[in-house]
């Protein structure tokens, strides 16, 4: 069963939610993060509002979230649920939800300046919805449904066993006013109001696979069915709805009449076809007709919100079919339309479409690669920006261009800028200098660089030790590439340079090494263990570079990783290093094993490319590892921060 | 009959290929679309409201704040709620992407309640807009826009809450006084406050030689009170200014920003510049920001559950707007 279901907008309010069983907070928020903002599953065409079986799956701590999207009116419909289910109905809910809601509430929705919607009404179409796709779904996943059933039942109730009905019935006051017992319905998060005169309770077909709970509901009601005396078939309407249904037809019953409604009866016979129907958008008159319209005249039947429903569906689905051929509208109109179009495209106020934007995002997918992005990367970020802006009016005076322009800017520094800050020094102070309150031990920080081979490791590394001297620390350097022959003296080369650079700035360096031929992984242990001996405030580890398709080589990343526990691991990659970027920088990513990645990238050699600075964008896109660092230069002080706003400047820039 | 020959005259004379009627119908041709459009676009246009900006890290409950400020305090939740043990929750919220304004209102002397109608009591309102921002660190560009000098830039991304461009009256920081508490959220927090009021005092020095925009106050809003592990506001006050003061140190001994080369004159230009506060001091303080007109307190309060409650921090715009 469904954990719970929410509908909440992009700026994070929930504006209806449905819950079964508590799901801490931070299953959605987590999701929002992963899949909204840090677009770490990042499957192009996402976030389109394509129906939820073609969204990805996500999966957070036992849970599995269903999910789509409503680009226009920024809303998320998300179903939660143990992973340990397999509901094979859920993406037809999620996606029937969307459709009944946007239908509903759509105006509601596009009210500037307020949050709130009125929604109160929602929980009957849920209810409708979800009973009629678990009796289709449920058959086909009934046991799994049931065990969990069982289970969620004995949690709510205890071991309160299911009581005969009789004796529900006669402890129940014969009122017709009966209220939905707070233990047969599961209650929305808010509050039902009194004007719901006519409370849905949980309808059962007579497939007995209805939990307990349920049942004692339904046994409940069947005796109290016989007051009602609704008769001819309505026209469902989603105004009616809106107002609250008032039972007005042909003046039988008016809104005092508290009947209670029942489902059961009608629904079961016709459920099946029912669900199939809503699939189906023509066939839905056809149920219409034939078993709905006139042989239920005269008796108590109310399937006005059933019926509402499926028009509702099958007018979404219509939609969707008619929405692709366009409408020309003869030859005079399609000319002024072509005219005020063009005119729009001068003076702004122009709704885009896809044939508008396709010519212009080819020319900004190709301004790209120019910059040496990888085509992955760039078909990404287009597509992203594409559907981004699809429907969207350009502002006055704002030609297409500049709109995709700024509409690129904004995914670009939303991908390069990092999900927190790094303030290196204040990092090295907190492990070193632990503040008294914490029950942490002062120990040195550990720093170790990655990288395939030639990218400039040792240059980078030493360039970050000639700025950590200058701030006064003290710093370890540990010589990790026990492999290549002359490794080790070069590092020797740059201590010796840096000491007499900064002799007189207070800081100390030492090198230290063991040669070569031992393992990279102890000999860095060893250096930690060493620093923290001699009262190092920082180690910074070299490692041997390795072509990131030697399996050999890779692999002892991860043993490194262990043994020396570095608190960053740094991935130096070339700026002038082309479409490989993408997958260097993912197997590194990768290669310290399930619980360690990167923490950041060092792009060396930014000062020989010009404006081509792709790499940054390729390898942010690989690994959503922040750049942290750019070397732009052959001097120890040539180090500095990434700024996003340059990375993305430089990246616009024509030419 | 004089009348019909000067009609004519006109006539003739429109149709004659003279400068004055191509100049005339060149400008006619030109003009009537430009004007169309504006008439056009005219009636989408807002009037300027007053508005205060949320901002703060994420989960800090700057929606629930705005969600709580607009609908009130929601009676208790139905207490049939199976799962749930709260006993009076408030419309739940989630990590925002997009930011959100609220249209609210407050009695012209700025002591109305939140939770009053005013159009009910009939008292002359100040009607401003409350601006929720996304706390996500990937996101905060769209909460900094809004203090550059430069006009700020209407989020790209969502045509939804269009932000209409408005005078900002006041900026409400809110954090999470029990995530200070512990390891990482005090430094988190300190980095964005410190960007926030970097970003105002650039605002306010920056337009030296023209008219220097309006100040704007801010509110440091210590939410989750109710909670035992939260901090007490003084607390609050005393820990941030420690933790921006050792920000500000770090800082300026950091690395330079790339895109900043050495050739550029870094000693005329940057002094100074980023320097959070009084330039030169050893320790912050927040008195420090008067010095450029951002009067800045800090007032404990929450938003659910039986604390502080978040009058306070209503009071504390009413009196702004
Ligand atoms: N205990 C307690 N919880 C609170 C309080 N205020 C907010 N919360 C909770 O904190 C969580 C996060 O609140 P939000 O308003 O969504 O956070 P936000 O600041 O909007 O976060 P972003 O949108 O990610 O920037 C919610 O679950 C709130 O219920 C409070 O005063 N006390
Ligand atoms: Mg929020």
């Amino acid at each position: 069963m469904l954990d719970t279901f929410e509908i909440l907008t992009t700026s994070g309010v929930v504006l209806w939610s449905r819950t079964y069983a508590h799901v801490s907070p931070s299953v959605v928020n987590n999701f929002i993060a992963d899949v909204f903002i840090e677009e770490k599953s990042a499957v192009v065409g996402a976030k389109d509002g394509a129906s939820a079986a073609a969204n990805p799956l996500y999966k957070y701590d036992q849970h599995t979230l269903r999910w789509t999207f409503e680009k226009e009116l920024g809303i998320i419909f998300v179903a939660v649920y143990r992973s340990l289910l397999h509901l094979s109905w859920i993406d037809k809910l999620v996606d029937n939800i969307r459709a009944i809601f946007v239908s509903l509430y759509g105006d509601q929705l596009k009210k500037p300046n307020t949050t709130i919607v009125e929604c109160l009404k929602f929980d009957e179409y849920f209810d409708q919805q979800l009973h009629e796709l678990e009796q289709t779904g449920g058959k086909l996943d009934r046991s799994e449904v049931r065990a969990f059933e069982d289970e969620a039942d004995s949690e709510i109730l205890g071991k309160e066993p299911p009581a005969p009905a009789g004796l529900i019935q006669r402890s129940q006051p014969q009122d017709d006013t009966l209220d939905s017992s707070p233990v047969a319905t599961p209650s929305a998060s808010r509050p039902s109001t009194p004007a719901v005169n006519h409370l849905v309770v949980a309808k059962a077909g007579p497939v007995a696979k209805m939990s307990r709970r349920a049942r004692k509901g339904q046994n409940t009601n069947s005796g109290l069915v016989s007051s009602g005396d609704e008769g001819s078939a309505r026209k469902s309407k989603a105004k009616a709805a809106k107002r609250g249904r008032k039972w007005d037809a042909d003046g039988f019953a008016d809104e005092d009449d508290d009947v209670q409604l029942d489902y059961s009866a009608p629904n079961a016979v016709t459920s099946d076809s029912e669900a199939e129907a809503a699939g189906r958008p023509g066939a839905v008159e056809e149920v219409d007709a034939s078993t709905w319209g006139s042989n239920t005249k005269g008796k108590f039947v109310l399937r006005d919100l059933g019926d509402e429903v499926h028009s509702i569906l099958a007018s979404a689905g219509a939609k969707n079919g008619i929405e692709k051929p366009g409408s020309p509208a003869g030859l005079v109109g399609s000319g002024l339309s072509a005219i005020s179009g063009l005119f729009r495209n001068v003076v702004g106020g122009k709704v885009l479409t896809k044939e508008d934007l396709d010519k212009a995002m080819k020319g900004m997918e190709e301004h790209l690669l120019k910059k040496n992005v990888a085509r992955e990367a760039a078909v990404r970020l287009c597509d992203g920006v594409e559907k981004e802006l699809i429907g969207v009016k350009t502002g006055n005076f704002e030609s297409i261009d500049t709109r995709i322009r700024k509409a690129m800017e904004a995914s670009l520094t939303k991908m390069l800028t990092p999900t927190s800050s790094l303030d290196l020094l204040r990092d090295i102070d907190s492990i070193t200098a632990p503040p008294v309150t914490s029950l942490r031990k002062a120990r040195p920080y550990v720093m170790s660089i990655v990288g395939v081979n030639g990218v400039g490791k040792s240059t980078n590394l030493s360039k970050i030790c000639f700025f950590l001297l200058q701030n006064k620390y003290k710093v370890l350097i540990a010589a990790g590439d026990t492999f290549r022959s002359g490794a080790v003296e070069q590092l020797a080369v740059h201590v010796r340079n840096l000491k007499e650079l900064t002799a007189r700035e207070g800081g100390k360096v030492e090198l230290y090494q063991k040669g070569y031929g031992k393992d990279a992984a102890t000999v860095a242990k060893d250096a930690v263990a060493f620093a923290a001996q001699e009262g190092f405030d920082v180690v910074l580890i070299d490692t041997a570079g390795r072509r990131h398709n030697d399996q050999r080589l890779m692999s002892s990343l991860e043993k490194f990783a262990k043994f020396a526990q570095p608190d960053k691991i740094l991935m130096v990659g070339e700026a002038l290093v082309g479409t490989d970027s993408v997958a260097q920088a993912r197997n590194f990513n990768a290669a310290f094993g399930s619980g360690r990645s990167l923490d950041g990238f060092i792009i060396s050699k930014c000062d020989t490319v010009g404006d081509m600075v792709g790499t940054l964008v390729s390898i942010v896109h690989a690994t959503n590892v922040p750049v942290l660092f750019v070397g732009v230069g052959q001097h120890y002080s040539d180090l500095r921060n990434f700024s996003v706003k340059w990375g993305v400047e430089k990246l616009l820039s024509s030419n | 009959m004089a009348a019909l020959d000067t009609l004519k005259a006109f006539f003739e004379a429109s149709l004659k290929p003279s400068p004055t009627v191509f100049v005339i119908g060149f400008a006619f041709v030109l003009l009537f679309p430009i004007l169309l459009h504006f008439l056009v676009t005219q009636k989408s246009a807002y009037t300027t409201l007053p508005s205060v900006l949320l901002v703060g890290p994420s989960g800090a409950g700057k929606t629930a704040l705005l969600t709580l400020f607009e609908r009130g305090p929601l009676a208790p939740a139905p207490s049939e709620k199976p799962t749930s043990t709260a006993p009076a929750s408030p419309t739940p919220t989630h990590t925002s992407q997009a930011p959100a304004a609220v249209e609210l209102a407050v009695s012209s002397d700025g002591t109305s309640s939140f939770r009053d109608d005013l159009d009910a009591t009939g008292t002359t309102a100040k009607r401003f807009l409350l601006i929720d921002t996304p706390g996500h660190a990937k996101l905060r560009r769209l909460a900094l826009s809004h203090l550059s000098p430069a006009k700020p830039s209407t989020s790209p991304t969502s045509s939804y809450s269009a932000t209409p461009k408005s005078k900002l009256k006041g900026l409400v920081f809110v954090l999470d006084a029990a995530a200070l508490a512990d390891g990482d959220g005090l430094p988190a927090t300190a980095a964005y406050l410190y960007d926030v009021l970097l970003a105002l005092q650039k605002r306010a020095s920056g337009a030296k030689g023209s008219k220097p925009p309006p100040a704007i106050p801010v509110l440091i809003a210590a939410n989750k009170l109710d909670l035992f592990t939260a901090l007490p506001a003084a607390l609050v006050k005393s820990n941030l200014e420690a933790e921006l003061g050792r920000i500000r140190k770090t800082r300026s001994r950091g690395l330079l920003d790339s895109g900043v080369g050495a050739d550029d004159d870094v000693a005329g230009a940057g002094e100074g510049d980023d320097w959070l506060g009084e330039y030169g001091s050893d320790k912050f303080s927040f008195k420090q920001m008067l010095e450029f007109d951002i009067e800045v307190e800090v007032i404990g309060g929450s938003v659910v559950g039986d604390g502080p409650g978040a009058d306070r921090w209503w009071k504390w715009i009413g009196q702004r707007i």
